[in-house]
């Protein structure tokens, strides 16, 4: 039977697409087996081994850990499989049945992933064959369990651009009016003496003294006070962040907190402040018994209290466990969109969109509000983070994102090292959990309903998820600024951002048209929520895989070929004598290799 | 009765109107013998709503105190509220449009009325035929034939006067075999594909009864489609046990026996009532006002419009792996030959076949595979998802189609010519037109009617100038290769650009669409200035490859 010819941008439903999606990996780096390795990537092991993929048989090949990845080629075929795993993805290895399990292929490793994958690999059952090689993915995975660190510190890379330099607190704050006679920038957490999770600069009302903000850090859970995330310069109206207060079953006040979020009240006239708690009502009644709480009505009088209904990080955890049950490694295919219901995933999507798009709307409105969660880490920083992106159109730029997440992210503390677990071996840690993917996902939901508005592609997201784990750059490294500060982290380690910045080209959006002033109101109803399947199925062979979307691919192929075609008739009106036949078919073919196909179909005339 | 005896009331003043999404409006709404037609003339520049009458599919009236509510439920899935000032005035109004929104007769219909002035009633009707496919398909010159044993309408009452047969069948050989298949839709050709000339036939099921009759013409026919190669593949759009059950009423299936060369797969496909009830659970679910839309994916699954939609594409599948891979022809039926058998046979085709993927293709392929090979459409599409009437022969295998077309489109967003605008129009063209296309269930009531005389063809309007750039995909690429849509579960979406049409969400994406549309303007018109530099003359000849590349360009 001929193959069916398949165009590069098609996938086979009918079976017969090898290893695509292994293959593929290798495109973006350079095969180990030829040794280009990063800089201060050093070899450990190589071994004879079998990999058992999901999609199609076993095969055979060798496999390389080094103290950054795990790399395997197959060496029984032409066509290649290759698999090349950072091993900070990896959150779990086990061995795979014993020296005397029978079968075929039944000895060997399972490694369990956190980008939505698991990997299992055979050995040969005679002479502990594998013992070595799981000490050592055992060690190097979890290099922080064994007393070493992490690649990042190990990495040589050397950038053209330096993405430390990409957020400066003071130039932000400055870019959006701060500080103003509202509005003023302390130091008193200078040496994170207030609150050991906020980064060093904060602004506060202006009218706020250091004593008011050092009795008020006694009133919320630790210490995390209301401070300013976002200033709307029209209308004044903020967004600040915070924990929860201190209430606790008796019901505590806090005279001094209480007057300090009528000072947000007042700033900019508002007439009631708002208050979104991003939990469900029982939840932060529940949270009174271990001495948090809410603000209660009698309390803060010009205050309204409105709860979001969004679920702690032990219910996205098992969401996404569920999701992962059904997209690998085979794709629950007979009710697919129940069993997609029955995950949740998309339902707590929803809710964090909405909830987002309340607080967008209540500032425009011209209300100041004010956003928190239990700690304040997880659901707050989706919220604001996602408010803003709908209400300030430079966070949707390339550069203005990654300043969105250094600052309502990496500097407020939202806990990377333990929500992700880098470099640790247990891999139960209840305080593990997907928020930053679900934010992420959220983000991708408004590329999707707003393709004009955002400067970056679906590459950036999924680049910055994969990174998130990789532990190759030290930005998504520690729980909060003071721990990134004390290890050091900004000489040692390079950051995501010199990666990405020093070529920008692959990441940008060629749709994306400026606009300043538009709020941008994703729709967050379940009929208009997808499941972002090029992200969570993307190890399925069967689902397309595009290093970049066609029609993106497609757009700059004919911005290329005007621009040839530009610069072609400018060379013609120069050489106006010239021999014209020979000189247009040469000069029509170079550099567009990107348009080739398009190019020779032009050409038949000639 | 004159059409105008329907209307009781032809204006009322002080109407409101109320829209999804839109603020109400109060103005003057007029009824006449075809539209419905409501001005807000509050403003300076006056806002109208024309809404043709066929296009309403069902409404609802309620009367309170000396008012009166209607709210009409359009085919297209637009629903709106009037409120009427007068009881008498809502009753008849609404009386009105029941009577003059299902008009019996196709010469009362509108597109007998419509005459544009830039449109012109003579010259040719259609874009495409039998005989232009065959003239135009040189590969098929040595054995095939053009066959005008139809041409009376007398062998099948629901082909076209010529169809495209075996050389070596005559015609009395196809009067028996037409005999033989219900309704009389014998084998005939419906694509022959280039690369290695085997073809997709398309049929009716065969009247082989309980008793096993067999045809002689019939088993011939085919044996000559093959023609001394191996092997052919009869892809049957019923379950095994459906074929069997079929021949207890007189149908059946080409058994292995008498059809020795050929080999048959069941491929079940739902038809008629399923699969109007499927669109009915679907647009119910999707226009739940309620805002919490619980288990909205469960409703979607439920309705199993993207089953449907699955089975289309795969069966599609199916048949091209047959062509293309295996390099065997097919024929593809089901019971009557004129529902999935045409949607199969369609969609393998745009898989398989550069030239369907153009826009001028595309229409071509839906006027002979669809319009000429028979497809009721009059029938299929007399009701949409809000009637209350009690089902008939309503089906939306057309709708079907379209959705399947679109999820190609998403799936390979460069590979067609034409683009989603061009699905939408269709989807409305079919249930209410303007124009004569979709009239009628088949050639012959067409010529009764005078159809082609008396009415403007949709596709040749569509392909007018100014009017192309509206359908076209700015970011076509042709690609001579098949194009094989994924048909997993994960792949298939709902195609909200028709069925969420008339959310906030449609706005969003229409604003989108403009500003893409608006980006690619500037771009050529940055193009522009330079492309009136004046070239000097003498490079004329050489320089013709770039302005076809110009033309590429100013699509953008």
């Amino acid at each position: 039977m001929a193959s069916a010819p398949i165009a590069p941008y098609n996938s086979s439903p009918l079976g017969n697409s090898s290893s695509q999606n292994a293959s593929r990996e290798s495109l973006k780096m350079e095969p180990l087996a030829d040794v280009a390795v990063l800089p201060g990537e050093e070899r450990v092991i190589d071994k004879d081994i079998i990999y058992i993929c999901p999609f199609n048989a076993a095969v055979k090949g060798k496999v390389s850990i080094t103290n950054y990845r795990l790399y395997f080629k197959n060496t029984d075929s032409e066509t290649p499989v290759t698999l090349n795993v950072p091993l900070g993805v990896i959150s779990r290895v086990e061995k795979m049945g014993g020296a005397t399990s029978r079968g075929e292929n039944s000895y060997g490793l399972e490694i369990t992933c956190k980008d939505m994958r698991n990997l299992r690999f055979a050995l040969k059952q005679e002479g502990h064959s594998r013992r070595d090689i799981f000490e050592i993915l055992f060690k190097y995975a979890f290099p922080l369990s064994h007393g070493m660190q992490l690649f990042a510190f190990l990495s040589q890379e050397k950038y053209e651009e330096n993405g430390w330099n990409v957020y400066e607190p003071m130039e932000e704050y400055r870019r959006q009016g701060l500080p103003n006679s509202e509005w003023r920038v302390t130091f008193i957490n200078k040496n994170y003496e207030l609150c050991d999770t906020y980064p060093t600069i904060l602004v506060v009302p202006y009218k706020a003294t250091e004593e008011d903000l050092r009795r008020v850090s006694t009133f919320r859970s630790r210490c995390r006070i209301p401070v300013l995330s976002w200033f709307h310069k029209e209308n004044h109206a903020v967004i600040m962040r915070c924990s929860q207060p201190l209430v606790g079953m008796s019901g505590k006040r806090n005279k001094d907190d209480e007057r300090y979020l009528d000072l947000i009240r007042e700033a900019n006239g508002t007439i009631k402040l708002t208050i979104y708690d991003a939990r469900p009502n029982v939840n932060a009644v529940a949270n009174k018994a271990t001495g948090g709480g809410y603000e209660g009505d009698d309390a803060y009088q010009n205050a309204e209290l409105v709860f979001l209904d969004i679920h702690n990080i032990h219910v996205m955890r098992e969401s996404l466990k569920k999701l992962k049950d059904i997209v690998y490694p085979n794709v629950e295919e007979s009710h697919w969109l129940s069993s997609l219901e029955s995950t949740h995933w998309l339902e707590h999507i929803k809710l964090v969109l909405s909830g987002a798009i309340q607080v967008a709307d209540k500032v425009s409105s011209g209300s100041s509000v004010v956003v928190h969660c239990s700690d304040g880490w997880d659901r707050t920083a989706q919220l604001t983070s996602l408010a803003m992106l709908m209400l300030d159109s430079y966070y949707r730029t390339l550069r203005g994102f990654q300043v969105l997440l250094e600052k309502e992210w990496i500097s407020f503390g939202h806990k990377f090292a333990s929500r992700i677990g880098h470099g640790d071996k247990n891999h139960a840690d209840q305080d593990r959990s997907p928020i930053f993917l679900q934010f992420i996902d959220c983000v991708w939901q408004m590329t999707k309903q707003f393709p004009t508005a955002f400067e970056f592609n679906e590459r950036l997201l999924v680049v910055i998820l994969d990174h998130l784990y990789s532990c190759r750059f030290g930005t998504f490294l520690y729980n909060c600024e003071s721990a990134r500060e004390s290890n050091n982290v900004r000489m040692k380690t390079v950051s995501l951002w010199s990666l990405i910045n020093s070529d920008t080209s692959l990441y940008i959006n060629p749709f994306y048209t400026p606009e300043s002033s538009r709020v941008l109101y994703p729709v967050a109803s379940m009929r208009h929520l997808e499941l972002w399947v090029t992200y969570y199925i993307r190890w399925n062979p069967r689902i397309q895989h595009q290093q970049q979307s066609p029609v993106e691919q497609r757009y700059k192929e004919l911005l290329a070929l005007r621009d040839q075609y530009l610069k072609k008739l400018e060379e013609l009106q120069l050489s106006d004598s010239a021999p014209s036949s020979t000189h247009l078919t040469n000069s029509s073919t170079p550099n567009a290799a990107t348009a080739n196909q398009h190019i020779t179909h032009l050409q038949t005339p000639f | 009765m004159e059409l105008s005896e329907h209307i009781k009331t032809a204006n009322v003043e002080d109407v409101t109107l109320r829209r999804p999404f839109h603020p109400a409006l109060r103005g003057t709404l007029c009824v006449t013998s075809h539209h419905l037609l409501f001005s807000d003339r509050k403003d300076e520049a006056s806002w109208q709503l024309l809404i043709l009458l066929r296009n309403i599919d069902a409404i609802e009236k309620r009367t309170m105190g000396s008012s009166g509510t209607i709210t009409i439920k359009c085919k297209d899935l637009l629903v709106l509220q009037l409120e009427i000032p007068g009881m008498e005035e809502c009753l008849n109004i609404a009386s009105s449009i029941e009577a003059l929104s299902a008009l019996e007769s196709v010469t009362e219909t509108y597109p007998f009325f419509y005459r544009p002035s830039h449109l012109n009633l003579h010259g040719p009707w259609g874009l495409s035929s039998t005989e232009q496919y065959y003239k135009q398909t040189e590969r098929l010159w040595d054995r095939w034939r053009v066959s005008t044993v139809n041409s009376d309408f007398s062998v099948c009452p629901s082909y076209p006067r010529a169809v495209i047969v075996p050389r070596e069948v005559d015609d009395e050989k196809l009067v028996q075999s037409a005999r033989f298949r219900q309704g009389g839709r014998f084998p005939v050709l419906s694509y022959c594909h280039l690369r290695n000339g085997m073809v997709i036939m398309r049929s009716s099921q065969p009247l082989t009864g309980a008793n096993r009759k067999r045809c002689k013409e019939d088993e011939l026919l085919l044996q000559a489609v093959i023609d001394g190669s191996e092997l052919g593949y009869i892809i049957d759009l019923r379950s095994a046990q459906q074929a069997q059950q079929a021949r207890m009423t007189g149908g059946g299936f080409e058994s292995k026996s008498c059809y020795s060369y050929w080999k048959r797969i069941h491929r079940h496909h739902e038809r008629g009532k399923v699969l109007q009830e499927s669109l009915i659970k679907l647009v119910e679910a999707c226009s739940d006002p309620s805002h919490s839309v619980d288990r909205w994916l469960s409703k979607l699954e439920n309705s199993k419009w993207l089953s449907h939609v699955h089975s289309a594409l795969s069966t599609a599948g199916l048949v091209v792996e047959c062509v293309e891979r295996d390099g065997h022809s097919v024929l593809v039926h089901g019971s009557e030959g004129t529902d999935s058998t045409l949607l199969v046979s369609s969609l393998a085709q745009l898989i398989l076949d550069p030239a369907s993927r153009t826009l001028t293709g595309f229409l071509c392929l839906l006027e002979r595979d669809w319009i000429q090979a028979g497809h009721p459409f009059q029938q299929r599409c007399a009701h949409s998802a809000f009637s209350h009437a009690r089902l008939k022969q309503e089906c939306p295998s057309f709708l079907l189609l379209l959705d399947c077309v679109w999820q190609v489109w998403r799936q390979f967003p460069l590979a067609l010519e034409f683009s989603e605008a061009l699905l939408l129009r269709l989807a409305q063209e079919v249930y209410a037109s303007n124009y004569g296309t979709f009239l009628c269930n088949n050639e012959q009531e067409r010529c009764a009617a005078g159809v082609k005389e008396n009415t403007h063809c949709l596709f040749q309007s569509l392909l007018s100038p100014n009017i192309e750039e509206q359908y076209l995909n700015p970011l076509y690429e042709p690609t001579d290769l098949a194009i094989w849509p994924s048909v997993h579960p994960q792949s298939l979406q709902l195609w909200t650009g028709l069925f969420l049409r008339w959310t906030e969400y449609a706005q969003n994406m229409e604003e989108a669409r403009e500003e893409m549309w608006s980006i690619m303007k500037e771009h050529r018109e940055k193009a522009g200035p330079d492309r009136t530099n004046k070239t000097p003359s003498t490079h004329c000849d050489t320089l013709t490859p770039f302005e076809n590349l110009m033309d590429e360009l100013t699509i953008l």
